[in-house]
């Protein structure tokens, strides 16, 4: 019994220091992304709260939090409730099958950068990602609205495709490593990253990502122009402020990792900054792949959602399956 | 009690509850939301029963490949038809959900009995991993179904794209 009570109170404190840590960064995500869209743009970007705009995160999720949270007649008020928590909680969900390195000691104590390493972490990520799709559906449904409606059936339809897609473009890595372990993945890649035969599957990757994500060349599930603001039209204060903060932000930092982890060798690199060295360069290489993100969100325009699972269907999924052959190919060549 | 223990009694309660939602609930959007739960916790039980390959599966492929589907048909459905009864599929359902009962308490009963002779034991588990557990057996003992099963789908796969094509391709050919 005792050590069951220890056992889940180093879990609880664990996961609170992931999640903690998630929601403060999600934070000063979105001043980066501001701040780049800004000059992206030409124009400076938030700049008045704090030294170029550093408090605006704050300020953004006081108002967000102290706004009249409004229900519209006719919604479905329990699962109203409910769509804005599915949208959010997979989504920090994934983070507890992420390693963000290796175990290291400080003081004596082995303090491991992860929740758990299963032998299927992997799979475990991928469910959970997709789990999110309800959270979209069901909150285009309760709004009890059509706008809303519709763009929570088109993402559904774009998840579905890519889903696919991104399923398959992983099984490279996987078939290299022989592991469904993140961790293990890492530590198969000490030699050469995964992405020199793997080429293909990261391009569908990078696809899938923009996809499920709904960043913008992909995003028409919210698609200002046609649908207001698409599946969160009826929603307001901080329900609201959940979607994004769960799509934009948590979604596309966890999949930034899982791509770093699969193709570009996690934290595997020359030691120069000592200790630190591999949390170093695991969140350089995490920041350039989610700088990546916001470079094609702020760049591309909008695709049609037809032509967006044509994409998923005719292209993404060949692509991946080529990805399967030539990794094979290459296995069966080099070892 | 173990961790094990009280994980295995909270998913299992869930499911049941979850289930009993699912066949008496009257609206059709909670009913697929109570399948959804059912599904999540029976794989929260493989996960307590130490089949993590296959309780990862069961959220992908049942929670969420399958049922996403049921979804995006139930919510286009308007509500009043959604909630319509009809007394002559109860007649039917009951005599085949009896017999689907029984196939399924047979197969339980069968699997507990034979779940012991098997040389995949936990010590061999744990040092293996299920995945290579799973995708041993898949490969050799159960080649022949896998590949025929295989084959169904495939089938399925074609008919699906026939049935999904355009009206002028049709005439075209």
């Amino acid at each position: 019994m005792k050590e069951l009570i220890i056992t889940s109170i180093a879990i609880g404190v664990k996961s609170l220091v992931f999640i903690i840590g998630m929601f403060l960064l999600a934070a000063y995500l979105t001043w980066i992304e501001r701040k780049f869209a800004g000059h992206v743009q030409q124009r400076p970007g938030p700049l008045h709260v704090g030294w170029h705009g550093l408090l605006q995160p704050i300020a953004d999720a006081l108002k967000v939090l102290t706004k009249e949270d409004i229900v519209p007649q006719g919604v479905d008020r329990f699962l109203f409730y409910l769509a804005s928590l599915l949208a959010f909680v997979p989504a920090i969900m994934i983070l507890a099958v992420v390693p963000f390195g290796e175990p290291i000691n400080i003081f004596g104590y082995e303090i491991k950068p992860y929740i758990t390493d299963l032998n299927v972490g992997l799979i475990l990520a991928l469910a959970f990602g997709s789990i999110s799709i309800y959270g979209v559906i069901f909150a285009g449904w309760a709004s009890n609205s059509k706008y809303p409606m519709i763009g929570g059936l088109r993402k559904a339809a774009v998840l579905i495709g890519y889903e696919v897609a991104l399923g398959f473009a992983m099984v490279g890595p996987i078939m290299q490593a022989g592991t469904f372990s993140l961790r293990g993945i890492v530590e198969a890649q000490q030699g050469l990253w995964f992405i020199i035969p793997n080429i293909l599957g990261f391009i569908v990757i990078l696809f899938a990502i923009l996809a499920e994500t709904g960043r913008t060349p992909f995003d028409v599930q919210e698609a200002e122009a046609e649908l207001v603001s698409g599946y969160n039209t009826e929603y307001s204060a901080m329900k609201f402020g959940l979607f994004p903060l769960a799509e934009w932000y948590i979604a596309t930092f966890v999949l930034s990792a899982i791509a770093v982890i699969l193709f570009f060798g996690g934290w595997n690199g020359p030691h120069i900054f000592g200790a630190l060295s591999p949390f170093i360069w695991f969140f350089l290489k995490l920041a350039m792949m989610f700088m990546f993100f916001l470079w094609v969100h702020w760049t591309l325009p909008r695709y049609r959602v037809d032509q967006i699972t044509e994409l998923a269907w005719k292209v993404m999924l060949p692509l991946s399956l080529v990805n399967i052959l030539v990794v094979a190919i290459w296995i069966m060549i080099f070892g | 009690m173990d961790l094990n223990a009280i994980s295995f009694w909270v998913f299992s309660t869930l499911a049941v509850l979850s289930a009993i939602y699912v066949v008496f609930g009257k609206n059709i959007i909670y009913t697929v939301l109570s399948l959804i739960s059912t599904l999540i916790m029976v794989s929260g039980l493989f996960f307590t029963m130490g089949a993590e390959l296959v309780g990862a599966l069961q959220i992908l492929i049942y929670a969420v490949a399958i049922v996403v589907f049921y979804v995006l048909v139930i919510s286009t459905v308007p509500q009043f038809k959604g909630q319509a009864t009809d007394g002559k599929y109860m007649l039917l359902s009951i005599p085949v959900g009896f017999i689907v009962f029984l196939e399924l308490a047979y197969v339980s009963i069968y699997g507990v009995w034979q779940s012991s002779t098997g040389i995949f034991d936990e010590k061999v588990l744990s040092e293996l991993g299920n995945a290579k557990a799973v995708g041993t057996m898949l490969f050799t003992k159960y080649l022949f179904p896998f590949e025929v099963a295989s084959l169904i789908l495939l089938v399925a796969m074609i008919g699906a794209i026939i049935l999904g094509r355009k009206k002028e391709d049709v005439q075209g050919v």
